[in-house]
């Protein structure tokens, strides 16, 4: 579809956007990242300890999308497409601060005390993200991509490169700590 | 799937992110900087291309320059002399010489003033294009 052919771009579906972004139309690339940014910065932020990295993390990772989409073969394919460039840029973010698979320090980072808010103790409304950022870096990204994201230990050993013993560990790890953390006593 | 399994899924699934009105705009600038950049790049590209074929040009034509004066000397001498054979005006072969000689003497000058901006401009044009990569 030609990029002058959307006309209405709100009521533009995203295959259309997505093949008229192909054609360099800025527009409904912009339409594309309104749609998606949601999930994008919420997919991001799961990986990031900081709001404000995810949100330039996701910046960077739209960007990078602009540039390849000529390599997107099927609109079709847009989610997971993306969701691996996410996932390669928030590694390469953690290898450019040669930060990656860092365990917190428990001491170091005192929980914000699980069991005695009220939230807690009520076993009220769970705080995922904070849960989250307990986690180390790599567990958060496997437990994120496991849980969130849906995806099968094979993927996530294809999409990160890590090795598959490792993903399971640190799923198994990662998931065992939030259920410490956040199932009700 | 345990129940705390089914439990983070859903907390996963309804996680959702505001939607942030400055962050698609953002995006967008940087995507029309992106585009700029690339359009000047391909410009810049396009000068060195430019400036390199000329320098190619010129260099092939001040070696074959030279050969071609060589080749034809002979053959413009005997011309000369044939027709010298018939009207006693001042030699062909000799005006053609001193001009063939003051276009070389011209031409070697100039063509390491252009090798050297040739070089420039390509060495520029892959930089940038080192950079973009």
């Amino acid at each position: 579809m030609a990029a002058r052919g959307l006309l209405n771009l709100a009521q533009a579906t995203e295959a259309a956007l997505i093949i008229a972004a192909q054609a360099r139309d800025q527009a409904a690339f912009g339409e594309l990242v309104k749609r998606r940014q949601g999930w994008a910065r919420g997919l991001l932020r799961r990986m990031c300890r900081s709001h404000a990295e995810a949100d330039d993390l996701a910046q960077e990772a739209f960007i990078k999308a602009w540039e390849r989409l000529k390599d997107l073969e099927t609109p079709a394919a847009f989610p997971g497409w993306f969701r691996r460039i996410a996932v390669t840029t928030f590694l390469m973010a953690k290898r450019r601060q040669k930060a990656v698979f860092e365990e917190i320090d428990e001491a170091a980072n005192p929980m914000a005390s699980e069991d005695s808010t009220p939230e807690a103790q009520a076993g009220a409304k769970i705080d995922l993200e904070k849960a989250l950022a307990r986690l180390s870096d790599a567990e958060r990204l496997c437990v994120t991509l496991n849980h969130g994201e849906g995806l099968s230990h094979s993927e996530i050993v294809e999409i990160t490169g890590l090795p598959l013993g490792t993903v399971k560990s640190h799923v198994l790890r990662g998931t065992e700590k939030l259920r410490r953390m956040l199932e009700p006593q | 799937m345990s129940d705390f399994d089914a439990l983070l899924k859903r907390s996963f699934a309804e996680a959702h992110e505001p939607q942030d009105d400055g962050f698609s705009v953002n995006v967008a600038h940087a995507v029309a900087r992106k585009e700029k950049s690339l359009q000047l790049r391909m410009v810049l590209q396009n000068i060195g291309v430019a400036a390199g074929g000329a320098v190619a040009l010129y260099a092939a034509y001040a070696v074959l320059g030279p050969i071609a004066v060589d080749l034809l000397a002979p053959a413009s001498a005997g011309i000369a002399n044939l027709g010298q054979s018939f009207d006693p005006t001042p030699a062909v072969g000799d005006v053609a010489g001193s001009a063939a000689g003051w276009l070389q003497s011209v031409g070697a000058g100039l063509t390491q003033v252009l090798l050297a901006a040739g070089a420039l401009a390509g060495g520029a044009v892959a930089y940038r294009a080192a950079q973009q990569d």
